[in-house]
């Protein structure tokens, strides 16, 4: 059986910027590997020791080019790498990635699509349930544990108030939970394997993805106001400087 | 009929129903409920002052969402434009995606503000994980916004709506095997009033001692910055605060040994008062601190601990 797992390449939010305006810098961003789509990476990769098949599966604008990044997610278990690369999809938001990442499963083959908990750009955390009820397979998120069995996967879904035991019927889609597994640190092997692995470019028309037509767009996007803070700041830590800090505390817990 | 006369909402727990009226009512209008719960459920939705309820009668061995499509087919019957919010819960968040593609309707995520701007709705939901908002302008005839958890207020001394139970056939192949509740969380830094929080300037995992001591004098719960926890991992993940971590909004957050990174303090600037001790004078810390003490804290915090004990 094949087993997709989709991921987004997404800036290094460790590496963002605040501009004098609030306006993010995103300049020095590194590409990387969306955090929790590593759990999906993994959960993939440990199903696969069952003899099944993995593709990574992403989709994206200038980021999804990355060849550093691609042999990153070549690394983590999956046999090859199938992306949708378009300048439209730069910063898309979650209806239009989702209808791309549904065009593209639909000229694939699978039994299983894993998607990881939310994205660490935007963590809408709906893609892979809109891309899926396109599709109009059966979905589940907040997945704990996920088993397959013969045509079906059995799955736990760590939910608000219960913890909830599901049978799903393949094909599906599961959304996991970022404390499914731990994802592993690829081997050198498994690097240096990365490399020979196929990486498969397909563009919006090889997917026929219907052109987006968003009902929303993202305005601004700005750092908060930094509210005035008092700095009432004493220097040093000798008895009196502490004595005085302490009454500072005293007042504000009264 | 203008959209804010079509809101509808919708929570798989009900004690979210009040907010998401809440919601509604500051957009203008008063919502009707869907309700996939119990009776009393269907009675909290109403005394939440949603004007009319409809209770699915719904089959409780069958899964919550196979009773999407009839959601759809309910919301569908009242014409657009529509509007539907739905409580942010986990099951709650695919329940709204799923529908939004059955409507046809442009849905925004983990919304903590929205507002009208003529025909327009303006909704702002975090991005980067909190380190900025992303602000979208949704101009559809159809929305469902997943609404963040705390981002209204419930009316109070609503008037109590009416109950309607409405019949509604299940949808789906998924089958319910089994669910126990869960067991309460151990930690909800995102709920403390007080937080004390150490950073890289602890030096061991054992020196956590001193932090807890201070903790409890001052009736604070722990937190930490992102390297104790993903790195050192000395502290559970549940309590490092910062864009990847928890969010907080405490009356008092004590940062100590914290150097203060943006990834850090986007998650606590929503606190009431900031208090900093670091034995760097020019850490960024302090440039969120409302009060603060330039000094080590091996020397200061058992001297606090001791001071505030008294």
């Amino acid at each position: 059986m094949r087993i997709i797992a989709c991921v987004k390449i997404v800036p290094e939010e460790q590496d963002i910027q605040i501009n004098a305006d609030r306006s993010l810098n995103l300049e020095r961003a590194a590409s990387k590997i969306s955090l929790y789509d590593l759990n999906a990476l993994e959960a993939a990769a440990e199903m696969a020791a069952g003899g099944h098949e993995v593709v990574a599966l992403t989709v994206g604008g200038e980021r999804v080019n990355n060849s550093k990044v691609q042999k990153d997610v070549l690394s983590r278990g999956a046999d090859e790498l199938v992306l949708v690369s378009d300048a439209s999809l730069e910063n898309a938001l979650p209806e239009t990635t989702a209808t791309v990442l549904a065009a593209a499963l639909r000229k694939q083959e699978y039994g299983l699509v894993l998607c990881g908990e939310g994205s660490s750009d935007l963590y809408a955390q709906i893609t892979g349930i809109l891309a899926a009820e396109h599709l109009n397979i059966p979905v589940v998120n907040v997945a704990s544990k996920v088993t397959l069995d013969g045509d079906a996967v059995v799955v736990e879904r760590m939910l608000d108030t219960e913890l909830e035991e599901v049978r799903i019927p393949l094909p599906a889609v599961v959304c996991v939970s970022s404390d499914i597994n731990t994802p592993r640190i690829p081997s050198m092997k498994a690097i240096l394997q990365a490399g020979k692995k196929p990486v498969k470019k397909l563009t919006l028309a090889d997917v026929e993805a219907a052109p987006a037509r968003p009902g929303s767009v993202l305005e601004s996007v700005q750092a908060p106001k930094m509210q005035d803070r008092l700095r009432n700041i004493i220097e040093g830590d000798a008895d009196a400087d502490v004595a005085a800090f302490a009454e500072n505390l005293r007042k504000v817990l009264n | 009929m203008s959209m804010k006369d079509n809101i509808w909402v919708y929570s798989d727990l009900a004690g979210r129903f009040g907010e998401l009226v809440g919601t509604a009512a500051a957009l203008g209008g008063t919502p009707k409920a869907l309700v996939t719960g119990s009776a009393a459920d269907a009675d909290a939705a109403a005394r939440s002052g949603a004007a009319r309820v409809h209770a699915l009668t719904v089959d409780t061995a069958r899964l919550t969402e196979d009773y999407v499509p009839a959601m759809a087919e309910a919301i569908k019957a009242s014409g657009t434009p529509a509007l539907v919010l739905v409580a942010g819960t986990r099951r709650g968040r695919l329940m709204a995606a799923r529908l939004a593609v059955r409507l046809g309707a442009t849905i925004v995520s983990d919304v903590n503000s929205v507002a009208f701007d003529g025909d327009a709705l303006v909704a702002t939901h975090g991005v980067y994980g909190g380190l900025a908002q992303g602000t979208e302008r949704v101009s559809a005839p159809c929305v469902v916004l997943i609404m963040a958890a705390g981002s209204a207020e419930a009316p109070e001394n609503a008037a109590a709506g009416t109950v309607e139970a409405v019949s509604a056939t299940p949808e789906g192949t998924m089958q319910r095997v089994s669910s126990r509740p869960k067991q309460g969380n151990t930690v909800e830094l995102g709920r403390a009033r007080r937080v004390v929080s150490v950073g890289r300037g602890l030096k061991a995992q054992a020196d956590l001692a001193m932090i807890q001591s201070l903790a409890k004098a001052l009736d604070a719960e722990v937190g930490c910055s992102r390297p104790l926890a993903e790195g050192e991992k000395w502290i559970e993940s549940e309590r490092y605060i910062g864009i990847t971590g928890v969010k907080i909004k405490a009356d008092l957050y004590l940062a100590l040994g914290i150097s203060g990174q943006i990834q850090h303090m986007a998650g606590v600037s929503a606190s009431r008062t900031i208090v900093v001790v670091n034995k760097d004078k020019n850490c960024p810390a302090f440039q969120y601190a409302d009060y603060g003490l330039v000094g080590d804290i091996y020397k200061v915090v058992p001297a606090l601990t001791k001071l505030l004990s008294a």
